[in-house]
């Protein structure tokens, strides 16, 4: 059934390639060149094993956990890099001197968090996930979740404000 | 997915801006999924140097088995490296005999071969993971690269079922293929294809798939060159015949090592997800069950849920037909069904396609209907005017008109 599974395979990463990357996106805080190749990482990952992919209950939902992994990896292979970026001073005067919005960009803020404060904020808000599913997908506890959750959130309304609309308008 | 309500009115608008911030990011899809795949194909290939350097040291790498050989047995793509993949298996510390290693499966192999000579053997012992052996065995007549992947699957199944199916010939090239059922109640295929389904390079290659009552997985392969790709073909046929490739397979030690394989608890778990547990109706059967009466059905696929096909034909030429029944596309709606899509009264969203093949076949037009539902279920249904996406056309247009492809994809008869 060789044939019909690389069919099935080219057909599903065809209609998911979309919204893997908006994810990868987002979980790189709009560094689109690492979310491209995290996407064609994932691919690769789902490729290799499509065959039991194919069989699972969600394989979409599958697709999402294995790019989430693969960022984290991703992220622990560059751990110094992460640590820079956690320390980053909060640029106070971007909008001061210029004529820029005060506030940064949702985008801007996401890089402002920890990696892994990052990914729970995606998988909560982006793809709409229970704190028991971020759990399962980040392999830690409900509780790690929760905490991240809160101080993730915290960072996010000093970053942005309390009211966001602006960033939802479409 | 399941859609989470968040109480505070900074995380809904954070939810909604995330949404916004992503709609943003566009990008080639196609180059995304093409240099996906060839990702893919290079981690079989690198996920094998990494089992040879760190398991059985000293081996040579000479030809590098594929895919074919390794049905997903054992594979994990939830473990996010190569490297972890040897910690995971001790997790299972349950009474299996005692490993088998590559060695000895190389040995294993090289006892059950006809006489000849032997080289660039290379191997996976039963606690690294998958095993399996693979060889450049010389009769005399033509080097050829001999490869055995061994692994489980639930007897029953619908993996079990497929490893022994012959594929579709809409779908494949091969010469032939025949499945038999042994004495002790093993299933083998036998099937003498091609490398490249295409064969844009003739390389041959032969395939003996075993599945035991007890779920032991046992897959033979053999080519007519000394690697499966990238090597000039040696000789005209693989050097084992059919009934070979069968003793081969069907020989004790192989299930012997099987049973050695530490259990694997975490595979059958995937992904959790009540909200999509929809059961869905087998694809082929109830394609033939919704089609026009008057056509004549020729080839089809088995009882699979998710995919399938039918070659049918009203007299006038063969036309392949194909359905992909998929859970939880709701997020990509927007990806699927464009301005031009129509939405029914009851929320479902129907778009139609019709253009050229997308495989090459002189004259092939593919006419689609994509169809998604409000609970995020996608019926999407594509008829060619060809048997195969890749052979030239045998008709003016597909078997079934635009309006029955429609009330084809719309029947409620998909879902359980």
């Amino acid at each position: 059934m060789w044939q019909v599974r690389a069919d099935e395979y080219a057909e599903f990463a065809a209609v998911r390639a979309g919204h893997l990357y908006r994810s990868a996106c987002l979980l790189t805080a709009g560094d689109t060149h690492l979310a491209e190749d995290l996407v064609q990482e994932t691919l690769g990952r789902l490729y290799v094993s499509w065959r039991r992919v194919a069989r699972v209950e969600n394989p979409a939902g599958y697709a999402q956990t294995v790019l989430l992994r693969t960022f984290l990896t991703h992220q622990r292979r560059r751990s110094s890099t992460e640590r820079a970026m956690e320390v980053l001073p909060d640029r106070p005067d971007d909008g001061a001197g210029r004529d820029m919005p005060l506030r940064l960009t949702l985008l801007e803020a996401l890089a402002r968090l920890p990696a892994k404060d990052r990914a729970v904020v995606v998988l909560r808000y982006w793809e709409d996930r229970s704190v028991e599913e971020t759990a399962q997908v980040m392999n830690v506890s409900s509780a790690a979740v929760r905490t991240r959750c809160v101080r993730a959130l915290g960072r996010l309304r000093e970053l942005l404000g309390e009211d966001l609309g602006e960033y939802a308008r479409p | 997915m399941p859609l989470e309500q968040h109480s505070d009115p900074f995380e809904e608008q954070l939810s909604a801006g995330m949404r916004h911030a992503a709609g943003a990011f566009e990008t080639d899809r196609a180059a995304l999924v093409t240099t996906g795949a060839a990702r893919g194909r290079r981690r079989l290939l690198l996920r094998r140097r990494a089992a040879v350097a760190g398991g059985a040291a000293g081996l040579a790498l000479v030809g590098v088995g594929g895919a074919l050989l390794l049905p997903g047995a054992g594979s994990r793509t939830d473990r996010t490296s190569v490297a972890a993949d040897s910690r995971h298996p001790s997790a299972s510390p349950s009474a299996a005999p005692s490993p088998v290693s590559g060695d000895s499966l190389i040995r294993t192999l090289e006892k059950l071969l006809p006489s000849g000579k032997f080289s660039g053997a290379e191997a996976r012992g039963t606690d690294e993971g998958a095993p399996y052996v693979h060889l450049v065995f010389d009769d005399g007549k033509g080097a050829a690269a001999v490869g055995v992947g061994l692994g489980r699957v639930q007897p029953g199944s619908d993996q079990a079922r497929q490893v022994t199916e012959c594929p579709g010939k809409a779908y494949a090239h091969y010469d032939t293929c025949g499945t038999s059922r042994l004495p002790d109640g093993s299933v083998v295929m036998v099937l003498q294809g091609y490398e490249y389904p295409d064969r844009r390079v003739d390389t041959k290659w032969w395939n003996a798939e075993l599945v035991s009552p007890q779920g032991h997985h046992v897959s033979v392969s053999e080519w007519n060159a000394a690697a499966e790709k990238d090597a000039p073909i040696t000789r005209s046929q693989p050097p084992l015949t059919p009934a070979q490739l069968k003793h081969i397979a069907s020989a004790a030690a192989w299930r012997d090592a099987i049973d050695a394989m530490p259990e694997d608890k975490k595979k059958p778990t995937a992904e959790p997800s009540a909200t999509e547990s929809t059961a869905f109706a087998p694809v082929a059967p109830t394609l033939k069950s919704l089609l026009p009466k008057g056509l004549t059905v020729s080839e089809s696929s088995g009882e699979d849920s998710g995919f399938g096909y039918v070659v049918a034909d009203d007299g006038k030429g063969r036309s392949l037909v194909q359905v992909n029944v998929q859970a939880g596309m709701a997020d990509v709606a927007g990806d699927l069904f464009g301005s031009g899509a129509e939405t029914l009264p009851d929320g479902t969203r129907v778009a139609v396609h019709q253009g050229p093949g997308e495989k090459g076949g002189a004259g092939v037009v593919m006419w689609t209907v994509d169809t998604l539902r409000t609970d995020g279920t996608r019926v999407v249904i594509s008829a060619f005017n060809s048997g195969a996406q890749d052979t030239a056309a045998t008709r003016k247009t597909p078997v079934l008109t635009i309006a029955q492809l429609r009330s084809i994809a719309l029947s409620p008869k998909w879902f359980l």
